[in-house]
């Protein structure tokens, strides 16, 4: 019924916009969205990019006018830039769908000062961030060009949006804040968060150690507010840091499941919240351990613990404890005030939330730290649930000074493109040049604002290989999504991409003779991490999965020994290497499906502060193969799970996992799915989506997407 | 003694013994459907309400002031006189829900003023929407059928216009500039309205569908003729009302195909053909893919979207847990 409008024809919205709607035979206008990308060089970026008459008058302009770090281009010959520019061009280099050219050039691309001209293409982009990532290393400068300008590899948001420029954020993804049990550590998580989000970086921050409501401040009772008013400072402090920044501010706070203040921290994401007490935009995490899951399985109370006297009777913080260990000492020891609800009402509770909020994010506290290579306890996650590691508390003196310094987290991601890195000529070698551009990352990045991110980078060099494109790349070889061969797939893939990075930590280690912090008391170290990869093949067995790895070489139990011994030698230099992100904008440049999970519509309704609405087609998807296109509601969350475990696996920090209902599910069903996970070896879980349809009558007619 | 055989008891709503399976299905989506405009990140529209002219800013409050008399009186007028034409109590409940949640769409226009606008600006629009020749014709049109007197079902019609036609005029400004990428986080909360409005043009339209079964066919032809000159008047007056607010940003032509389309979506909703042929109703594809309320992927840190609804309590069994 909207075929052919004479305005639409030109305007790259609306030819953009017709990919939601289906043609008069039902099939998707990918054509539409092809023209709309075309017409929005035509009429927008070409007339509106800066034009040089040589790559060096370009560089020149740029360094002069401040817009380009001089440092990152002067450790290079003219001779290789002009080498190394004339490559990437030479490589045509062209967007696939309009958000990927729209959200590359609102969001990543440089822009004149008054926001109105372009000075990069994509190509520009793609070469300073590896010749800033490369550091004078010619022959590294070179494969970074190649692997990101394939897609094989892509640098999280952070790092390819300000590498190489002059004024410019930080590179680094999320930062991990610990708060204590005093004012002056939230005086100082308050500072930190706007710190960091000033910087560009999102953050979350462990709220398990705060006295709860009604706690005695001074041995005097009643005195304590609790969580929820930190949690209002936090969150009025990044919506401040967000007007500022370039970047939204974005924070995360992670409780205890069995802190007395569970039920009020979740109650502030009600739909009938008081406005005292509601959080808009503060995303909430609750950390559950496994006794919470028995207490429940025996349809039974759980008690929650006052942190305040935890501390008081172990000499610890309440997260150092694990509360499976320790839960009938606890109960049994009466210096501890505790309350208690019951175990199956608090998961109907927080099931509740999630169909309200999609929140909070869950992460089974005991699987994550059985699952933990290295020596301490994880004690939270951050804002997108995939980063998991270790910290250790900070103590300061009046004046906010240190008198101990800790550690917090900082972490730096990017992701292969699954399709991409199959595609590759040697798989091997992509993920270790992706483990160098990380790590350069890490040491390229010093937060002298907080100290203990300082310091815990300096310390581990942590990075996060993420993974996206999982449900384009099944689909083009013709498998479903979490089918049986869909699973294997994942497990095979993602044992190759732990050996691979496992070896290229282990070869920066050796080049630099140096292993992460606390290396000596890792698992490492040891060689036990090493067991289910010695001791069991991790190859394919269906001939499905053997075709689709033909022509790459994966790791045998043999090779698995060798890096086995060479660790235990030369050790580590990253403390930590995959986590899986949910890898939303660096999916659209990158032409991928998100992170791991599957699609969530055939056509995605993107919206974003910054771009406004835009449509999005799953990548490789045409009229011909749309039955591998089911979408994440349709596939339901045991397969999705089924894919999560596969991949858990082989991971050692967390993945982001998000479980999506039709809204005609019950608390029961976010419920089983919850148990599922956790019974599967899930780390953590991320959102809960909901979808709608359409009541019959009330429907948009002719529209792919759309379920009003 | 007398007296009190003679007076009917007073009944209890039983909601497990229905008359009209319609009732609770209905019932069921506007509860769970349940929001309040505090749930929505306004403020973050603050930066990108300052990127729009003052003349697009005076459209924007003139639009949604606009906005707020229709939802005023579908709450206070439409919604309560249909009850005492309710056939059953669930419709009553149904029709109170009704009320209700356009009260809370009428507040939701003053929380977006008080986000984004200044008072004198907020009071200078709201003399406008009294002013307004058109936008005052178009609402005492309504406002008549839903006088005491006026036939039951003609009261219907009179509210299914409102709800499935009325509003569109006004909601395409807010979708117009989401696709523009201004204005995103009002434009999720618009969108929660519009998936309020469509479900209650749905269902007054079904309720009238069930009325008409009960008369004449001689009645049904006047209700007919009454329902296709008022479409006329309204349209008429509506054209109007968007060329002077959208003239200035050259949007009329394209606001008048919406028009078309949402008169056709209202008649549609009472059971009737199409009014406008299609090729008049070519809406931009911007804005009509803008509409769908739901599975839109967002960025969760800055914005709520507008899929959450309150879910179904069900406690787990002994079964669940089984590990």
């Amino acid at each position: 019924m909207l075929d052919n409008g004479v305005k639409a024809e030109l305007d790259y919205h609306a030819l953009n916009a017709m990919l939601n709607l289906y043609d008069s035979e039902g099939q998707i206008r990918f054509d539409a969205d092809r023209k709309a990308a075309h017409q929005y060089f035509l009429q927008h970026v070409n007339q509106n990019t800066v034009f040089f008459h040589s790559l060096d008058e370009k560089l020149d302009y740029l360094v002069e006018e401040g817009y380009y770090e001089a440092q990152v281009l002067d450790q290079y010959s003219k001779n290789f830039m002009r080498q190394i520019w004339d490559e990437a061009y030479r490589k045509k280099f062209r967007f696939p769908t309009f958000l990927g050219a729209f959200k590359y050039y609102t969001s990543y691309t440089l822009k004149t000062r008054d926001g109105q001209r372009y000075l990069e293409r994509y190509e520009d982009r793609v070469v300073m961030v590896s010749l800033a990532l490369a550091r004078g290393d010619e022959k590294l400068a070179t494969r970074f060009m190649e692997e990101i300008l394939s897609g094989r590899f892509q640098p999280a948001t952070p790092t390819f949006l300000n590498a190489g420029k002059k004024s410019r954020g930080e590179l680094i993804s999320c930062f991990l804040l610990r708060i204590e049990d005093n004012m002056e550590s939230i005086g100082r998580a308050i500072n930190s968060s706007l710190q960091l989000s000033k910087r560009g970086g999102g953050v979350a921050l462990m709220l398990t150690n705060i006295r709860e409501a009604g706690a005695p401040i001074k041995g005097i009772e009643n005195q304590s507010s609790g969580v929820i008013p930190v949690m209002k400072l936090l969150e009025d402090s990044f919506s401040y840091a967000n007007q500022l920044g370039a970047r939204q501010g974005a924070g995360a706070v992670y409780l205890n499941a069995h802190h007395p203040d569970i039920l009020r921290f979740l109650d502030t994401k009600r739909e009938n919240a008081d406005e005292k007490i509601r959080i808009k935009t503060l995303s909430l995490g609750v950390v559950i351990p496994d006794v919470t899951f028995e207490l429940a399985k025996k349809n039974e109370d759980m008690y929650l613990f006052s942190p305040h006297d935890v501390q008081k009777v172990y000499g610890v913080p309440f997260s150092e404890i694990s509360v499976s260990e320790k839960y009938q000492e606890m109960v049994d020891d009466k210096r501890i005030k505790k309350r208690k609800i019951n175990a199956r009402a608090f998961f109907q509770t927080l099931a509740e939330i999630q169909f309200e909020s999609g929140y909070p994010y869950i992460m089974f506290e005991d699987t994550v730290n059985k699952a933990n290579p290295i020596d301490g306890r994880i004690t939270m996650s951050n804002l997108c649930s995939e980063i998991l590691q270790v910290n250790e508390a900070s103590e300061f003196n009046d004046d906010l000074s240190y008198s101990r310094m800790g550690t917090d987290i900082s972490c730096n991601l990017g992701s292969l493109n699954i399709a991409a890195t199959m595609d590759g000529p040697d798989f091997g070698a992509t993920v270790e040049a992706a483990i160098r551009a990380l790590t350069a990352v890490s040491e390229m990045s010093a937060i002298d604002a907080v100290p203990s991110i300082r310091r815990g980078n300096d310390e581990a060099h942590a990075v996060g290989l993420g993974q996206m494109n999982l449900h384009g790349f099944l689909a083009r070889e013709r498998i479903h999504y979490g089918s049986p061969e869909g699973v294997e797939f994942t497990s095979v893939y993602f044992a190759a991409i732990a050996y691979h990075a496992i070896r290229a930590s282990n070869l920066i280690a050796r080049e630099k003779g140096e292993s992460f912090k606390g290396f000596e008391k890792s698992k490492y170290a040891d060689g036990t991490f090493f067991d289910k990869y010695t001791e069991q093949d991790w190859l394919p067995v269906s001939e499905e999965v053997t075709r689709v790895f033909d022509g790459i070489t994966l790791p045998s139990r043999e090779d698995w020994a060798e890096l086995k011994s060479d660790v235990m030698e030369y050790g580590l230099y990253n403390r930590n290497l995959q986590a899986v992100p949910p890898t939303g904008s660096i999916s659209y440049i990158n032409n991928s499906t998100s992170s791991i999970h599957p699609i969530v519509a055939k056509i995605e309704i993107r919206k974003e502060g910054k771009i406004g609405r835009v449509y999005y087609p799953a990548a490789f998807m045409s009229n011909d193969n749309l039955e591998y296109y089911r979408d994440a509601y349709e596939i339901g969350p045991e397969k999705i799970i089924d894919t999560y475990a596969a991949a858990t696996e082989h991971v050692d920090q967390g993945l982001s996992l998000t479980l999506f209902f039709p809204a005609e599910a019950t608390t029961r069903d976010i419920n089983k799915a919850q148990i599922y996970a956790w019974k599967k070896g899930i780390k953590t879980i991320y959102y809960i989506r909901l979808r709608q349809t359409a009541l019959e009558g009330t429907e948009i007619q002719g529209c792919v997407s759309c379920a009003l | 003694m007398k007296d009190q055989i003679l007076r009917t008891p007073l009944k209890a709503i039983n909601w497990n013994r229905l008359d009209d399976e319609k009732d609770l299905e209905v019932w069921n989506r506007l509860t769970v459907n349940f929001w309040l405009p505090e749930k929505v990140p306004l403020s973050n529209d603050v930066q990108s309400w300052a990127t729009l002219r003052p003349e697009e800013r005076e459209l924007t409050i003139r639009v949604f002031t606009g906005l707020t008399l229709l939802d005023t009186i579908q709450n206070t007028l439409g919604a309560p006189s249909m009850m005492p034409d309710a056939v059953t109590a669930h419709e009553e409940a149904v029709l109170s829900n009704i009320a209700f949640m356009e009260a809370v769409h009428a507040r939701s226009y003053s929380s977006i003023f008080s986000t984004l606008c200044s008072t004198p600006e907020v009071d200078a629009a709201f003399r406008w929407s009294e002013e307004n020749t058109h936008l005052q014709q178009k609402a005492r049109m309504i406002v008549e059928e839903y006088n005491p007197g006026a036939d039951p079902l003609k009261r219907k019609i009179a509210s299914v216009f409102l709800e499935s036609f009325l509003f569109y005029s006004g909601f395409y400004l807010p979708m117009y500039w989401s696709s523009r990428a201004k204005l995103t986080n009002t434009a999720d909360l618009i969108r929660l309205i519009i998936r309020d409005e469509a479900v209650h043009g749905y269902y007054i339209g079904y309720k009238y569908q069930r009325g008409l079964e009960k008369v004449s066919e001689e009645k049904r032809q006047e209700l007919k003729d009454f329902a296709f000159a008022m479409i006329f008047d309204l349209y008429d007056i509506e054209a109007k009302y968007a060329a002077e607010l959208y003239d200035g940003i050259g949007l009329t032509e394209d606001v008048k195909a919406f028009l078309h389309y949402n008169a056709n979506k209202a008649l549609q909703n009472l059971g009737y053909e199409a009014l406008f042929p299609p090729q008049a109703c070519e809406v931009n594809p911007a804005i009509l893919a803008a509409l769908s309320t739901d599975s839109e992927n967002h960025d969760f840190f800055s914005g709520s979207g507008s899929s959450y609804v309150i879910g179904k309590a069900v406690a787990t069994e002994d079964d669940d847990w089984d590990f």
